[in-house]
């Protein structure tokens, strides 16, 4: 799929929104998108573009921003689409994609508990790899290696 | 061959069977009684305190603490319970080729079944407390083995944010076995020295 169609139909639909899509080596493109504008679009290509498949979320650490990539995947296209918006690390939040696509609370719980990304309106949003009471972010850049005897954790007991 | 049919008779403790020294602590406890020609009302005393003393005996443990030392140690059923790349290790001991039932090692699938917990890979937090759960669910007496560098100390994720550095930080470890994975003879070799600690123990 020509990611200048995909351009056009965003810029129609989303004018001044500041939308933008850039073609990605390999996929159908990558598409940055404000916070803000995130159901909206999610819902927009679902529903317009057939990208019923959600594959993936994932956080990343950019010290002052935080990533959250979304990776999408039309059977009809038959091609992958990168989604990809920054939230500010202060206090990153972001709405959940849960509503679009139920895939997306475990990999929303993950980069919750490893980047600290909250996600509003998530079903259930707690921990998945680590037990419960984990006090860490662990792959944010600012946690370091530890040596064992610092990292406390709480076991709890059931 | 015939023995006195009205008489109670255990061998008493005999001083020339001290030459051994491990006989010592199986030198047959029953006390001698001698009921014979005992009047009705004269033998529940002597059989009452020949039953205390009996009980006395085992309340020390003197009875049959050895003898459940010896079944114990040598019939040790490990927990099947693999968590990393050592279980792999652990498995393959108790193949074909290795064969550790020879040493009436048998792995069982129900903590309930077994005295002996083999932690056999890396513990991470999330599966902390199910082990400890696991290991109380035993019933006494019984051993852990921290099998490869991951259970004794964390291994090459020692620093890493989800590894538990060593499992003596949840549960009381009795032989740590080195390497990464320890061969299947290491293993077997582990569980040999936990025997010989057992029966020095006393357990
Ligand atoms: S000690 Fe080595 S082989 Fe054993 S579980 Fe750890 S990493 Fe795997």
């Amino acid at each position: 799929m020509a990611t200048d169609e995909l351009n056009q139909r965003i810029q129609q639909r989303f004018p001044d929104r500041g939308i933008t899509v850039e073609p990605f080596e390999g996929l159908a493109g990558r598409v940055l998108f404000p916070p803000a504008a995130a159901l909206e679009l999610f819902r927009f290509l679902r529903d317009d573009r057939s990208f019923h498949h959600l594959s993936f979320v994932a956080g990343v650490d950019w010290k002052s921003e935080r990533e959250v990539v979304y990776a999408l995947w039309s059977d009809t296209e038959r091609d992958y689409l990168l989604l990809s918006t920054r939230v500010d690390a202060s206090d990153p939040h972001l709405e959940s994609a849960t509503s679009v696509w139920p895939s997306a609370n475990w990999h929303e719980r993950e980069a919750w508990e490893m980047v600290g990304i909250r996600f509003d309106h998530h079903p259930d949003l707690r921990h998945l790899l680590m037990p419960d009471g984990y006090e860490f972010h662990p792959l944010l850049r600012s946690f370091k290696l530890h040596e064992p005897e610092e990292l406390e954790v709480k076991v709890r007991h059931v | 061959m015939s023995a006195p049919s009205a008489s109670v008779s255990a061998p008493a403790p005999s001083p020339s069977a001290s030459g051994t020294p491990s006989s010592a602590a199986l030198e047959p406890a029953v006390p001698f009684i001698e009921i014979e020609g005992l009047r009705t009302e004269q033998f529940i005393p002597a059989a009452k305190e020949a039953l205390s003393s009996l009980i006395a005996e085992q309340a020390q443990g003197k009875l049959i603490r050895p003898v459940f030392n010896w079944a114990g140690r040598n019939s040790l059923f490990p927990l099947h319970w693999g968590l990393a790349c050592c279980a792999i290790e652990f498995a393959s001991a108790f193949g074909a080729r290795f064969d550790a039932e020879r040493f009436g090692i048998v792995p069982r699938s129900s903590p309930r079944q077994c005295d002996l917990l083999i932690v056999n890979g890396t513990v991470t937090w999330k599966v902390a407390h199910k082990l400890i759960t696991l290991y109380e669910q035993m019933p006494e007496p019984k051993w852990v083995i921290a099998m490869g560098n991951c259970a004794t100390g964390g291994g090459p994720f020692r620093t890493a944010y989800s590894v538990v550095p060593g499992v003596d930080k949840l549960v009381p470890v009795d032989i740590y076995i080195a390497g990464c994975p320890p061969r299947p003879e290491a293993l077997l070799d582990g569980i040999l020295k936990l025997e010989e600690l057992i029966r020095e123990r006393g357990e």
